[in-house]
């Protein structure tokens, strides 16, 4: 693009390059003063008012519709003409030899800076391989050291049951005991149907014959 | 006692595409159908219905919810036929159609001559001050002054489009100049002191 620079007293006509900085385009979504914000609505007097429609008349539209229909040719006529003639990618001069060259000079320059890039990346890399290494085994030393204390806890709570369940063996009714305990608790029959009175006596013989008085009188 | 309409006013006049083809035998396939808006041209557009895919009713039908359906038409549009169907869905809820009874057809799709095509020119030539400084610039570089005084015209792209460029040996019908150029009614611009000779 082009930028005219119009100095009034000398009329000169100048020619610079475009930059960035002096495009400066700003949208303006509604006008700011003196109108209520947007976000107001509608004022409750204009509710239910109908705005007339516009009419243009037909030899107007043809005109606004020409000079519109103009204008949009005429610039994209411009802006393509600025583009073709100025834009950076078609300045390019499609040189074939200088390309390749200029192309193999670059992966030249690149491959350089990538191996000089990979070289240093080496030292680091094992430099930190070999503290995560150390890291890694001191971890896995600590975890066996946890695992054995685990298994060894585990062991001797299990030891600790058997000894409790040896003590309680002692009362277990073996096979060859098994008729002499039968005996034994066919002439002792429990009845555990009993009653309570207030002071805690137990009185036994709803189904079985009552017991002797000193017995069912125990206390309990 | 007679409506009394209130609010703004609109262009559209008929019925929407389904109360047509909703109410006609097979879906009214073969049919003409034609659209109020386009009536305003001197040449004829219509369509003719293809095929019809009816659309789900709307849940509570009204005015503002009216119901849609998909329907492929051959379309002519100011006389000039399309070669593939047209497929209508989105514009088919606007109250704009209108059926034309069998025996009308004929008579409606008489005349459908479509336009002929303008002529476009290739060139432009530059806006009198931008052509002053590619000529300087020319200068500069070196360049022989008349160079890129005029530059290839660029147009809108449209199926629409009732024009095209000139060829080769042809000689464009229209002339494209930057600037004001010659307008369809000089009459508003009488008094302006204004010159569109050039």
């Amino acid at each position: 693009m082009l930028r005219i620079m119009n100095s009034l007293k000398t009329m000169s006509l100048e020619i610079s390059a475009n930059t960035p900085a002096s495009t400066n385009i700003n949208s303006i979504r509604w006008r700011r003063n003196p109108r209520k914000p947007i976000w107001k609505g509608t004022a409750k007097s204009k509710i239910f008012r109908v705005p007339p429609r516009t009419v243009i008349p037909q030899e107007e539209a043809d005109e606004i519709k020409r000079l519109y229909n103009k204008y949009k040719t005429e610039m994209k006529t411009i802006t393509r003409f600025f583009t073709s003639k100025y834009n950076i990618e078609n300045q390019q001069k499609d040189d074939q030899d200088l390309n390749k060259k200029e192309f193999e000079s670059d992966l030249e320059a690149c491959m350089k800076l990538n191996d000089e890039w990979n070289a240093k990346q080496k030292v680091e890399r094992e430099a930190s391989a070999a503290v995560e290494l150390e890291k890694s085994i001191q971890l896995a030393k600590e975890r066996r050291k946890i695992t054995e204390e685990r298994r060894q806890q585990r062991l001797n709570e299990a030891e600790e049951i058997v000894r409790r369940e040896k003590v309680f063996a002692k009362d277990f009714i073996s096979p060859e005991m098994l008729d002499a305990a039968i005996e034994k608790a066919l002439a002792n029959p429990v009845d555990h149907n009993f009653a309570l009175d207030l002071e805690g006596n137990k009185i036994v013989g709803y189904e079985t014959p009552p017991l002797p008085k000193e017995t069912a009188s125990l206390k309990q | 006692m007679p409506y009394k309409y209130i609010g703004r006013t609109l262009d559209h006049k008929g019925k929407t595409l389904w109360e047509i083809v909703g109410n006609l035998k097979n879906f009214g396939i073969g049919r003409l159908v034609v659209r109020n808006m386009f009536e305003r041209y001197p040449e004829p557009s219509y369509l003719r219905i293809l095929k019809v895919v009816a659309m789900t009713n709307p849940e509570k039908p009204s005015m503002d919810e009216p119901r849609n359906v998909r329907v492929w038409v051959e379309r002519t549009f100011r006389g000039k036929k399309y070669p593939e169907p047209y497929y209508i869905k989105a514009a088919s809820f606007k109250a704009d159609y209108k059926l034309i009874p069998r025996d009308e057809e004929e008579a409606y799709m008489k005349g459908s001559n479509p336009r002929p095509v303008k002529l476009m020119p290739k060139m432009i030539e530059l806006p009198p001050l931008l052509k002053e400084l590619v000529i300087r610039e020319n200068i500069i570089n070196g360049d022989p002054p008349e160079k890129d005084n005029e530059v290839e015209a660029v147009y809108a792209t449209n199926v629409n489009n009732n024009f095209r460029v000139v060829k080769d040996g042809e000689k464009p019908d229209v002339e494209v100049t930057m600037g004001l150029g010659k307008p369809i009614s000089p009459g508003l611009y009488e008094g302006t002191g204004l010159e569109f000779n050039k």
